[in-house]
């Protein structure tokens, strides 16, 4: 246990993305407003960045941009940087089209809410089997 | 109640990813898995390969630069789909239920 403790302090950039994975979920679980959700998938994705970005790092190196003057510096890993570029992106994408969607579903029925929606929903699938 | 259900299941993710971040190779070890040879042939050749004093820059342009392409692609879609769904509908009478 002590070990696994220690190596878990040691790590300890990886339990700063870990808390942010798990608040990320917990937004989601809980709110049921879809704006709030789509906060907590943005959360989700910061967490994975931190974590990316973590791994790539050195104790001491300096960042990936070349110092001719300087010829035996450690540089950090610049692959990880450049993939959470691209993550990022996507990341973006993401957003923006669920924000779209969340427009759309305001539009219909006039609320943001997801548990509204479903019982409004539901209130139709009656009275739509009624008839 | 289900607040309590997801906390409950949070701190099992949370348990089982903490003894995973304890196997994991040590944070800022120069010898780390993560330093193995594609980062040392990104840092070496990147400025013989591309010109690049950037290394960052250097793989997102000239390495990866069809992923990079392709990612506008991706922009592209997204910007489309939402302009798609944003389109306003031909007019119905009556509020949608």
């Amino acid at each position: 246990m002590g070990e696994i403790g220690s190596r878990i302090i040691q790590n300890y950039p990886y339990v700063f993305a870990l808390a942010l994975f798990i608040i990320g979920i917990y937004t989601i679980l809980t709110n049921s407003n879809l704006f709030k959700k789509v906060i907590g998938i943005n959360i989700m994705e910061g967490s994975i960045y931190v974590f990316f970005i973590a791994a790539g790092n050195i104790r001491g190196g300096v960042a990936p941009i070349l110092d001719m003057g300087e010829p035996g510096l450690v540089y950090v890993n610049p692959l990880p940087q450049a993939l959470m570029l691209t993550g990022i992106v996507v990341s973006v994408s993401v957003t923006a089209f669920s924000l779209a969607l969340i427009m759309k579903l305001y539009r219909f029925y006039g609320t943001v809410d997801a548990r509204e929606i479903m019982r409004i929903r539901s209130e139709v699938r009656a009275s739509a089997g009624g008839n | 109640m289900s607040n309590k259900i997801a906390i409950i299941l949070l701190v099992c993710i949370g348990l089982v990813l903490l003894l995973a971040i304890s196997e994991l190779p040590l944070y800022g070890a120069p010898d780390n898995s993560a330093q193995n040879y594609v980062s040392e042939r990104y840092i070496e050749g990147a400025v013989s390969d591309t010109g690049a004093l950037n290394m960052v820059s250097a793989i997102v342009i000239d390495y990866r630069a069809y992923d990079t392409l392709i990612e506008t692609t991706v922009l592209f879609t997204a910007v489309i789909a939402v302009f798609m769904v944003l389109k306003k509908a031909p007019d119905r009478k009556g509020e949608p239920k």
